[in-house]
C-alpha cells in the first residue's frame, strides 16, 4: 500500500543520510569530539605559525601592497592555516565513510541537513585557532599593532573569506579516500595558496598568472583578511566572488552526498 | 501512519540484485511474520548481506518488491521500525560510549532508554569509556547497543558475532534472545549452523542469491548439519534402510553404502540390528561447505562429479525436500527415499 511510485521515487533519491530529524543533540557531539584531539590541528596551526615566524623578515621592511610586511604576512599565514583547520573535517568524513559509520547513520532518522550542519560548524569552527594563533602571534612577537577596529575587521573578513573552504572540505571528504586525502589536500592548499597570491602579492605577478589569482576562493580569503590592513574592504566584487565559491562548492559537496548515500 | 500493518512483517517477491556479472539475490521470496526469530543461514557469497541491505533501504532491487511491516524498506528503517548491526562497521572515535549512545537514541522519537540499553548489551561498566580504546567484543557490542536504542520492532544483525570472543558470543546471545522475548522480530545473517540451531526458531537457507531450504532450525539441521554413515553391504537394499530411524538418506556405491542420518547414534543401532553384515563402518559429521555444495548443485545427474560426495538423495534442482522444511519450488511431497534411489541408479 504505501509501495507508490511517490514513495519510491523519494526513498530512492533525496539527498539525505537518513530520515527528516534536525537533531542538535548531533551537532553537539559533532563539535565536542572534533575539539577534543587538538594535536590533530597541530600541523594545520604550528606549520603556519613556524612559517611566519621565520619568513616574515625575509620578506625585507617595505609595505606590501600598503600594509606592514609583519601584518600582510600574518594575514596570509592565517589563512593559509585556516584553510587546512577547515578541511581536517574531510578527513574525518573519509574516515567514517571508510569504517561504515556513515552506512550505519543512513540507517538512522536523522536528516541529511542535519549531517552536513554538523561536518559545516566543525569544519568552520576549526579554521579559528588558526586565525587566532597566527593574530596573537603578530601582535606580540612581530609588534603589529593595529586599532582594534581593525582587528576586528581582519577577523571577522577573514571568517567571510573561509566560507568557501567549509564545503570544499566537505566535498573532498566525500570524494577521495581517506588515505589519498591527506597527500591531496596538501597539494590542493599549497596549489591554491601559491596561484591565488597567499605567499606573495598578486601585484607582482605576471598579467595572465594574476588574472587567474583573482578567479580563486583563495585570493579572495587574503584579500579579505588584508583589506582592512589599509582601511578598505573587498566590497561587493570581493563579496560575490565569496558566495559564488560557497555556491558552487556547496552544490557539488551537496550532490557528491547525495550519491554517496544514496541506495545503491 | 503509525506502525501499521506490524503483522505483515517483510514480504519480498522476485527480488533481485545483480554486481555485474554476479547476481547476488536471484528471485528471493521471502516472508517474515512480525515476532519471528529467523536465522539467515548460508557460505560467504550466498546473497545474505545484500539481501539484509536491500531490506534496510541501503541497496535497491534491480527487480522484484519488498515491503517492510508495509513500507517502503527505507521508510521504515528511518522511522526506527527497523534498526540493524551491520557485518562491517567501526564507531567514531573521541566520544564515550553513553555519549554515543544517547546521541543515536535522540535521534528516534521512542528511544530505548540509555541505561537499558547499556544494561541489555552489556556495557553498563564502559559506559564513561571512549570508543577509541576498546577492544573488538566492546566495540561490537555497543554497536550492538546503537541498534537496540531505537528500540525496533525488528532487529536486523548482520553476522553479528565475528570478531567476538567466546564470552562476548555467549552474552551477545543472551541479549538477542532477551530482546526477541519481548515478541519483537530478530533477524540474523549467519555462516555458523550451530549459531541458526540455537538461536532461530526458523532458519532460512541461501545459496547463491536463492533460498535453498526454508523451515524449523531442527528440519534445516537434519539436512545440513546430519552425519554421514559409511560402511561396506553386499546387496543392500536402499528402501528398507531408508525406514530406519534417524535416515534421511540412503545412497549405494557398488558394494559401499553411504547412510545419511540426522540422529546417527539411532541410525547405526537401527543399522546394527537390521544388517549385521555391515562391516568397514565409518561415522562422519557433515561438513556444513559440502551440504551447501550438495543443497545447490543445479544438476544432480552425476552424484560421483562432485567434490565431497555429500549428496544424500536430498537434492532435486537445487531444492530440497525432507520433512517439514518447506521450499517454495515444487511440491515437497516426493519421498526423500525415491530420489535416494534415483540418485543410487
Amino acid at each position: 500500500m504505501s509501495a507508490t511510485h511517490k514513495d519510491a521515487a523519494r526513498a530512492a533519491g533525496s539527498p539525505r543520510i537518513g530520515g527528516s530529524a534536525l537533531s542538535l543533540t548531533y551537532l553537539r557531539l559533532e563539535v565536542l569530539r572534533a575539539f577534543r584531539v587538538p594535536r590533530q590541528y597541530i600541523f594545520t596551526i604550528a606549520m603556519p605559525l613556524v612559517l611566519y615566524l621565520l619568513l616574515s623578515s625575509a620578506y625585507g621592511t617595505d609595505p606590501v601592497e600598503g600594509a606592514p610586511v609583519a601584518a600582510w604576512f600574518m594575514v596570509s599565514m592565517a589563512v593559509f592555516g585556516a584553510m587546512g583547520g577547515a578541511t581536517t573535517v574531510g578527513g574525518r568524513i573519509a574516515i567514517e565513510r571508510e569504517i561504515g559509520w556513515t552506512r550505519q547513520l543512513r540507517l538512522t532518522p536523522l536528516s541529511g541537513a542535519s549531517y552536513l550542519g554538523g561536518k559545516a560548524a566543525t569544519a568552520f569552527l576549526a579554521s579559528i585557532p588558526s586565525l587566532l594563533l597566527l593574530y596573537l602571534a603578530g601582535r606580540v612577537v612581530k609588534h603589529v599593532d593595529l586599532p582594534l577596529s581593525t582587528w576586528a575587521g581582519v577577523f571577522g573578513w577573514t571568517l567571510l573569506g573561509l566560507l568557501p573552504f567549509v564545503p570544499l572540505g566537505i566535498l573532498i571528504g566525500h570524494l577521495v579516500k581517506a588515505e589519498t586525502l591527506g597527500p591531496l589536500s596538501g597539494a590542493l592548499f599549497t596549489v591554491l595558496a601559491l596561484l591565488g597570491g597567499i605567499w606573495f602579492p598578486v601585484s607582482q605577478m605576471p598579467h595572465a598568472m594574476a588574472s587567474i589569482a583573482k578567479a580563486l576562493p583563495s585570493y579572495w580569503l587574503a584579500e579579505a583578511g588584508r583589506e582592512p590592513l589599509a582601511g578598505h574592504t573587498v566590497g561587493t566584487h570581493g563579496l560575490l566572488m565569496i558566495a559564488l565559491w560557497t555556491a558552487i562548492f556547496s552544490a557539488a559537496a551537496i550532490r557528491r552526498f547525495s550519491r554517496d548515500t544514496r541506495p545503491a | 501512519m503509525t506502525k501499521p500493518l506490524l503483522d505483515a512483517g517483510i514480504r519480498t517477491r522476485g527480488l533481485r540484485k545483480s554486481f555485474g556479472p554476479v547476481r547476488a539475490v536471484d528471485g528471493l521470496d521471502l516472508d517474515i511474520v512480525a515476532g519471528e526469530t529467523v536465522a539467515l543461514l548460508g557460505p560467504n557469497g550466498a546473497g545474505k548481506s545484500t539481501t539484509i541491505d536491500i531490506l534496510l533501504g541501503l541497496a535497491r532491487p534491480d527487480a522484484g518488491e519488498i515491503t517492510v511491516f508495509g513500507r517502503q524498506p527505507a521508510d521504515a528503517t528511518r522511522s526506527g521500525l527497523v534498526s540493524a548491526m551491520l557485518q562491517s562497521g567501526g564507531l567514531i572515535g573521541h566520544v564515550t560510549v553513553r555519549e554515543l549512545i544517547s546521541m543515536t537514541g535522540s535521534l528516534y522519537r521512542r528511544p530505548m532508554p540509555v541505561d537499558e540499553v547499556l544494561g541489555r548489551a552489556g556495557i553498563t561498566g564502559i559506559g564513561q569509556r571512549r570508543t577509541n580504546g576498546l577492544s573488538g567484543g566492546q566495540t561490537q557490542r555497543v554497536r550492538f547497543a546503537l541498534a537496540l536504542v531505537a528500540d525496533p520492532e525488528l532487529l536486523v544483525l548482520d553476522e553479528p558475532t565475528v570478531g567476538m570472543d567466546v564470552e562476548s558470543r555467549r552474552a551477545f546471545w543472551a541479549a538477542m534472545r532477551d530482546f526477541a522475548a519481548s515478541g519483537r522480530t530478530v533477524l540474523f545473517a549467519t555462516h555458523y549452523l550451530e549459531e541458526a540451531d540455537e538461536f532461530a526458531d526458523r532458519v532460512v537457507l541461501m545459496a547463491r542469491g536463492r533460498i535453498v531450504a526454508d523451515g524449523p532450525a531442527t528440519a534445516i539441521k537434519a539436512i545440513v548439519g546430519g552425519r554421514t554413515i559409511r560402511c561396506t553391504l553386499p546387496g543392500a537394499d536402499p528402501d528398507r534402510l531408508a525406514l530406519l530411524p534417524g535416515v534421511t538418506a540412503v545412497e549405494l556405491r557398488g558394494d559401499g553404502l553411504v547412510l545419511r542420518a540426522a540422529d546417527s547414534d539411532a541410525a547405526l543401532r537401527a543399522l546394527l540390528a537390521a544388517e549385521p553384515a555391515a562391516r568397514d563402518i565409518e561415522v562422519s559429521g557433515a561438513a556444513l561447505e559440502d551440504a551447501f555444495i550438495a543443497l545447490t548443485t543445479d544438476a544432480p545427474d552425476h552424484p560421483g562429479s562432485v567434490p565431497g560426495s555429500a549428496h544424500n538423495g536430498s537434492v532435486h534442482n537445487g531444492s530440497v525436500h525432507t520433512g517439514s522444511v518447506h521450499t517454495g519450488q515444487t511440491t515437497p511431497t516426493d519421498q526423500t527415499v525415491a530420489r535416494g534411489q534415483e540418485l543410487a541408479r
